[in-house]
């Protein structure tokens, strides 16, 4: 039972999506139809198809795959925060700053060696900002801190 | 004589220097990017999507690039399987297997060099097929309405389901996730918010660059987060790349069969390369393979796979240009970023402007010389290229990624949306659901429902309109065979036994 749990959880979880996917349908705020099915047919038929395969995999499910070890989810959890930092940094430090702030923290979830990396990153950011930002004007965040410096 | 013509006005558009540029940027990606293991054609287009759009470049100049990458990396991904025995893309798993055995005997040098050669050989052969295929194709499919291209895309989903996984089923769900992320936004008919959930930011619909990205860029960081080594493989030397001129006669034959193999399976839908070049070599082996001496560093065992994947990539460019529908994750994308140039590929781009289409066969000509010479005598600077540490190389993907991304709306919001893909992606690889799949279903998903609904318009409201005409029916009864499909080629296609260990 234990040995294809992922597959009978994955395929409940899909069921009730789908369930769920379909009943959305009846809040659409259809006001005027100008085609005969409207904007609702193609939804639910999705979703019907969804429910029925989602019923095989919870009564045919493959073995459950190797799961990763706990380190390397804490891995996978810290990547994930740098992300959501990097998106609520990006435009108050700019885009140089915080991309050499993000790189330096990956390569350190790599066990990359911290001074080279910290160097790399930098450069590499100056790097991507010139091409993009400066010779391919590119929209890029130079950073509300920066603000005052350059007037 | 009109192809001919045609092809001449395609050159003249080529070979501005404006183009010759881009094909050398595209291919030049594209031997990177299909030569670093992890990272594919489809993330090289991808990021480059927002780039030629805030550029305003030419949807031909853009499509010349995004064909260079898309070849291009077709050469790339043998030099990691040669040299490291980790092919780059999926497509070089067979170059992998019979390249790396000749690097263990010293011979890295002329395993660079076939591979070169052969998909030098099966890029240029295919080009010819693709110029006469495609044309006459095209005028065949412009007789398609609603519902034989309905019929179309889900033969086009069914064997892509059937062909990219393990399991059809988990195939066809992730098939409908794409087709489900696809009916976020306004309904372009009737301009009703479908799962928006009062979110402004999402009435545009999901942007697929942001969800791709996702997928396959962070999905790869993640992954990499549970595989990465301390020490990094040891690169072979690599010594004089050339072959001799009776190594090349030798296989001719084996390059002109994996071409043909190649092309043909790459115009499949769901195919690709890395079947066509699993079929080829197969077929080489059954051939030729007297002495035993496949998967213990015999060359054609490198040229059959590398001239059948180059080819399969061309091929995968008709039926995005001739019917508008993608059969592969790549040129899926490629069709994402025409579509938002407002260029609808099928037969009437092929009626309406030939003048892209022939500019883009002519510069696959001019990409292929090309890659001849980066992969030939300048294939040392790759080898530099992939000796970059994981630790730098992984978090610089990470930051070009977010340039991309960044630059679709300039808004933070995406990079949390593309995080969120990310790990969508990572959960759905380790639980054996093709990404594949669900980025076709996301880029065909509005055309599939306005082509359900004006079948319906049209019918007013009859089902059975879909099955009306001998080729949706046809295409119906193939969509339904290709389900069969896995159990067919496990026939056909004898398992090499690999005599090699892996490094």
């Amino acid at each position: 039972m234990t040995k294809n749990l992922t597959d009978r959880a994955t395929g409940v979880f899909l069921l009730l999506f789908a369930i769920w996917y379909g009943y959305q349908t009846t809040r659409f705020k259809v006001t005027f139809m100008v085609d005969p099915v409207g904007p609702k047919a193609f939804p639910v038929i999705l979703a019907m198809l969804m429910a029925a395969l989602s019923l095989y995999l919870i009564f045919k499910p493959d073995p459950s795959p190797i799961w990763p070890t706990s380190d390397t989810w804490l891995r996978i959890g810290l990547i994930t925060l740098t992300f959501i930092a990097y998106a609520y940094l990006l435009v108050p430090i700019g885009f140089v700053l915080a991309t050499t702030l993000e790189m330096t923290a990956l390569a350190l979830i790599f066990q990359g060696p911290l001074l080279r990396t910290v160097v790399g990153s930098l450069l590499f950011s100056l790097m991507l900002y010139g091409l993009f930002a400066v010779v391919l004007e590119l929209s890029l965040p130079t950073g509300l801190i920066f603000r005052g410096l350059w007037g | 004589m009109e192809t001919l013509n045609l092809l001449l006005e395609g050159f003249a558009i080529a070979l501005t220097p404006f183009n010759i540029f881009m094909a050398f940027v595209g291919t030049f990606i594209g031997t990177v990017v299909g030569m670093l293991p992890g990272i594919g054609p489809v993330n090289g287009v991808v990021v480059l999507i927002p780039l030629t759009y805030a550029l305003g470049l030419p949807p031909e100049s853009s499509l010349i690039m995004f064909a260079g990458i898309y070849y291009g990396s077709q050469y790339g991904n043998s030099i990691s399987a040669i040299l490291l025995n980790v092919p780059g893309t999926s497509s070089a798993v067979m170059t992998a297997l019979e390249g790396n055995a000749m690097t263990r005997k010293g011979r890295a040098g002329p395993a660079l060099a076939m591979s070169a050669i052969a998909s030098f050989f099966g890029g240029t052969v295919s080009v010819v097929a693709l110029m006469l295929f495609a044309p006459a194709l095209a005028k065949w499919a412009i007789h398609f309405g609603p519902a034989e291209y309905f019929a179309l895309m889900v033969f086009a989903f069914s064997t892509l389901s059937s062909l990219s996984g393990k399991n059809l089923i988990k195939g066809l769900i992730a098939t409908l996730v794409g087709l489900m992320l696809a009916t976020v936004g306004l309904d372009p008919v009737t301009a009703v918010d479908r799962y928006t959930f009062g979110q402004l930011k999402l009435l545009d619909g999901l942007d697929f660059v942001v969800v791709v990205i996702g997928f396959f860029a962070i999905n790869e960081i993640l992954r990499y987060a549970g595989e990465f080594k301390e020490d990094e493989g040891v690169i072979a030397k690599v010594g004089r790349v050339m072959i001799t001129v009776k190594e090349f006669w030798f296989s001719l034959w084996t390059m002109i069969r994996g071409a043909v193999i190649g092309f043909f399976v790459g115009v499949l839908p769901g195919a690709g390369g890395t079947i066509a070049s699993f079929v080829a070599y197969t077929t080489e082996q059954r051939l030729v393979d007297r002495e035993g001496t496949f998967g213990q560093g015999d060359i054609r065992g490198v040229a059959a796979p590398e001239s059948a994947n180059n080819a399969s990539a061309n091929g995968a460019m008709i039926p995005l240009l001739t019917l508008g529908v993608p059969g592969s994750e790549t040129t899926a994308v490629m069709l994402g970023a025409l579509l938002g140039m407002n260029i609808t590929p099928g037969p009437l781009f092929m009626a309406k402007n030939p003048d892209i289409f022939w500019s883009l066969v002519a510069s696959m000509y001019v990409g292929n010389i090309f890659l001849l010479i980066l992969n030939l005598p300048l294939v040392g600077v790759f080898v530099k290229i992939l000796k970059v540490p994981g630790w730098f190389l992984m978090p610089a993907v990470v930051a070009v990624s977010f340039v991309a991304v960044y630059s679709v709306n300039n808004s933070p919001f995406d990079i949390l949306l593309m995080a969120g893909f990310g790990l969508l992606g990572y959960m759905m690889y380790k639980t054996g659901f093709p990404l594949a799949s669900v980025i076709l279903g996301l880029v065909l998903g509005p055309l599939m429902e306005n082509n359900l609904r004006r079948a319906m318009s049209l019918s007013d409201g009859d089902w059975t309109y879909l099955f009306s005409s001998p080729i949706a029916i046809g295409l119906w009864v193939a969509a339904a065979a290709s389900l069969f499909l896995p159990v067919v080629i496990k026939r056909l296609s004898v398992v090499p036994s690999p005599k090699v260990e892996p490094a």
